[in-house]
């Protein structure tokens, strides 16, 4: 992609927020006014152990561009390990989806704690810059032709 | 080689046993190279199983193919022990099926025979086509196979018929087993799996591409799912409605996931059998997704599925020290 | 009705010709098979195939059809889906492939007909390809037919090494033909005498048949009978057979929509499948492997035969090349042939 199609193109970032810590975190970012990207859509789940690899391929199936899963810093899980088996599960997607040449940093997960608004918009920032450059996802979108 | 005679002699008390149900093994197919799966209820069923390199088909999905019919009144359940022949690969699929409670150790007499690779019937019947009469296969200790087509002896070298999958076996010899058939095999330094390190010199887009073709091919038949002893799930996540996973349409989108999907499901669970490629009508190289998880599982997690029925799955636990590097 | 001759190498021209003006479905080789897709040149198709792997039945009835369009929700509406007019030529069938429309029509164009099918049966040319070399499992000689049958096909091609003898076997045939005169000589005796010697080369080669002498009657009674336990034990319940078989047909229908819009789409089922039979009530009529097989020998060689007159099956032996397992028809029917009822 050029320079200027990165610019213009908008991604479409769908994230899974654990509803104890991270999405705590997005709440603290939101009432400090601190300004992140609105290319975000934010689902909220009880646990990041609860995000299904399914929920991610069926993301990137219906127009996200890229997935975001954050937990609770690891130790800190509400559930006491859901945050460790979403890590292994995720590290293991991303090297499938590497395998089928499916650019494996759609998928993203990051630990944002409930007091951490500012390193939640931060993140957001990020993942939204990087998805950018990786630019619209092309491999399996589902196409709603019947 | 393995000693048919004795093989008979066991399955035989085996299967007289009465808390035996019935022993499953391999015996001649009815054309050219292929095997069938044999069953045998009594003694004399028994004399027809053979054992010789064309035996590639995991028996394991039989234990767990048992259907629970509804009981009729005063009708009680069958709960008699099922015998089986496995090879290595077969026998790391029960102890895995064990560890995760689809099965117990009660329920199975095992058979164990330590196995020096399997043909693959593509490769085969590509070098022989139209051979539609029975053909039996022998292997020397010089790493060839000799065949008898119509009365022509040919010697052929193992490397050129051997299943991919084999040629990177790590574990020949039964895991777990009740009688064992012939001496266990040593195992040297293996190879990796041949279908990996194509692709990993491959750029994304190219393996994409790669995919993609093999992909829109699928015909979701989902014979790679019924064939695999560790697909065994009471109802699959792409046979539900509600929700529905997967639609069921056949397109790229659709395929993508179902593969997708299957493939995550058997990271850290494979023990690379290979029947799902085996058995795929529009061959897909399914082993090249089961093989890339398997090594990245055994490099990140120390993790090998089907070795120790106490150990625990590799996702229902965890180490906190787990590689986290993709972590922002 | 007509007997053309084309030689080899105008073949080619001839093909490109008919490709500008239809949509024509040819095997074209994938990556160690061939399969039926649209091609836009003559030199995509593979003529070194035996049987394209998925069978032609794909192209007439489609893995997924959609059968009409809708808006969900309390003020949505149901839009018709339009049938398309485009003309389809389906280029190099074998007689297996080619019969499967004469059993799949008394279904589709029975006492109901589905539009879609028929619409694509009406708009399509069926031109054969006698078969010279059989595969291992190839018995179509057991219904009676030959590998080089023009009963089935609107245009039949035979290769008679450098020339093609082109049959043009029914009306709708030779309007088609006749569009493309140029590229055609009639053809002499000599050429129909080698024909007839391919065929029979070609009939040399099937070395596999299925007795059939009262099967439909004789299953009948053995509604019970062992074989079926002995056979389906070994049954995995994948779906390869089906979708590999010419003439199986069933289908499912499911409602996919997302908040917007949707879609009624019928795809391809298969009786392998324990979901097949399952009733909303948690019931399943057939509960077992067992009875799972057994209906799809039934549905074969009992219901057919005695229903429509025909048996349903055409003799390309896909289900045993690739079955896992080993279930052979032709095997099972023999047994049957030979088992006390």
């Amino acid at each position: 992609m050029t320079q200027e199609q990165i610019e213009e193109f908008e991604p479409n970032i769908i994230g899974f927020l654990c509803n104890w810590c991270s999405y705590a975190g997005a709440d603290l970012a939101g009432t400090s006014r601190v300004q992140y990207p609105p290319n975000i859509k934010i689902i909220k789940v009880m646990c990041s152990g609860r995000v299904n690899p399914m929920f991610v391929i069926n993301a990137l199936q219906q127009g996200a561009d890229g997935v975001l899963i954050s937990g609770c810093h690891p130790g800190d899980c509400h559930y006491q390990s859901g945050n460790y088996l979403a890590r292994r599960r995720m590290g293991v997607m991303r090297s499938l989806l590497e395998q089928m040449g499916i650019e494996p940093d759609r998928v993203k997960m990051t630990w944002v704690s409930a007091a951490e608004g500012r390193k939640f918009a931060q993140v957001i920032e990020e993942v939204t810059a990087e998805i950018k450059k990786l630019g619209p996802m092309k491999q399996f979108r589902r196409e709603q032709k019947w | 080689m393995v000693d048919k005679e004795l093989l008979v002699k066991t399955a035989k008390k085996i299967v007289s046993r009465e808390d035996v149900k019935y022993v499953v093994g391999y015996k001649q197919g009815t054309y050219g190279f292929v095997i069938s799966p044999s069953f045998a209820y009594t003694p004399e069923d028994v004399d027809n199983f053979i054992y010789n390199p064309l035996c590639k088909k995991n028996l394991t999905v039989y234990p767990i193919l048992e259907e629970k019919l509804p009981l009729r009144r005063e009708e009680e359940e069958d709960k008699r022990k099922i015998g089986i022949v496995v090879k290595g690969c077969d026998s790391r699929a029960l102890v895995q099926i064990i560890q995760e409670k689809g099965l117990t150790r009660e329920d199975l007499v095992i058979i164990g025979i330590p196995c020096k690779g399997v043909i693959d019937l593509k490769k085969i019947e590509k070098r022989f086509p139209n051979q539609t009469e029975a053909v039996n296969v022998v292997e020397t200790d010089n790493a060839e196979y000799i065949l008898n087509i119509s009365g022509a002896v040919q010697h052929i070298p193992k490397e050129e018929l051997l299943s991919e999958v084999c040629k990177s076996c790590e574990y020949p010899n039964p895991t777990i087993y009740d009688f064992l058939i012939g001496e266990k095999i040593e195992v040297g330094e293996v190879p990796e799996y041949s279908g990996l390190k194509n692709l990993d010199e491959t750029p994304l887009e190219d393996r994409w591409a790669y995919w993609e073709k093999h992909f829109q091919n699928c015909i979701r038949c989902y014979a790679c799912r019924e064939a695999c002893p560790l697909c065994y799930c009471k109802t699959c996540m792409a046979d539900m409605l509600e929700p529905q996973w997967i639609r069921r349409s056949v397109n790229l989108s659709e395929n993508t996931a179902w593969n997708i999907m299957r493939a995550f499901h058997l990271a850290g669970r494979c023990i690379s059998c290979g029947e799902c490629e085996s058995v795929c009508p529009v061959n897909i190289p399914l082993m090249e997704l089961n093989k890339k998880l398997e090594k990245d599982v055994k490099e990140m997690f120390k993790y090998n599925a089907g070795l120790d029925t106490k150990e625990k799955t590799l996702f229902g636990t965890f180490n906190p020290d787990d590689p986290e590097e993709f972590i922002m | 009705m007509e007997n053309l001759v084309i030689q080899t190498e105008k073949l080619s021209e001839w093909v490109n010709e008919v490709i500008k003006k239809n949509k024509v479905f040819a095997p074209v080789k994938e990556t160690d098979f061939s399969n039926f897709k649209i091609i836009d040149d003559y030199s995509e198709i593979d003529f070194t195939y035996l049987l394209p792997r998925v069978p032609a039945k794909k192209i007439l009835f489609k893995q997924t059809e959609t059968l009409f369009l809708f808006t969900p929700g309390s003020k949505g509406s149901v839009q018709t889906k339009e049938i398309s007019d485009e003309k389809l030529v389906v280029f190099s069938l074998r007689t297996c492939d080619a019969k499967t429309f004469s059993i799949l029509d008394p279904v589709f164009l029975g006492d109901y007909a589905d539009p879609f099918y028929k619409s694509r049966r009406e708009r399509s040319i069926l031109i054969g390809l006698s078969c010279n070399k059989p595969n291992v499992n190839c018995f179509c000689t057991s219904f009676g037919d030959s590998p080089a049958s023009s009963d089935y096909v609107d245009i039949l091609l035979t290769d008679l090494d450098g020339k093609h003898l082109v049959e043009v076997v029914t009306e709708r045939g030779k309007k088609f033909i006749d569009n493309y005169k140029k590229f055609f000589t009639s053809a002499s005796k000599e050429d129909l005498d080698s024909k007839k010697k391919v065929e029979e080369q070609a009939i040399k080669g099937i070395t596999r048949t299925m007795k059939l002498e009262g099967i439909p009657e004789k299953l009948d009674k053995m509604f019970e009978h062992p074989i079926w336990y002995e056979n389906a034990m070994k049954c995995i319940g994948c779906g390869t057979c089906t979708f590999v078989c010419p003439t199986c047909h069933c289908f499912d229908m499911q409602d996919e929509s997302t908040l917007r819009e949707g879609a009624r789409v019928r795809v391809w089922d298969y009786c392998m499948n324990p979901e097949y039979t399952h009733h909303a009530s948690g019931h399943n009529p057939r509960p077992a492997r067992m009875n799972r097989v057994r209906n799809r020998i039934f549905h074969k060689f009992n219901y057919y035969p005695i229903n429509d007159n025909i048996v349903g099956c055409t003799g390309c032996g896909r289900c045993i090349d690739y079955c896992s397992v080993n279930i052979d028809v032709i095997d099972i029917i023999n047994k049957i042939g030979e088992a006390e009822s």
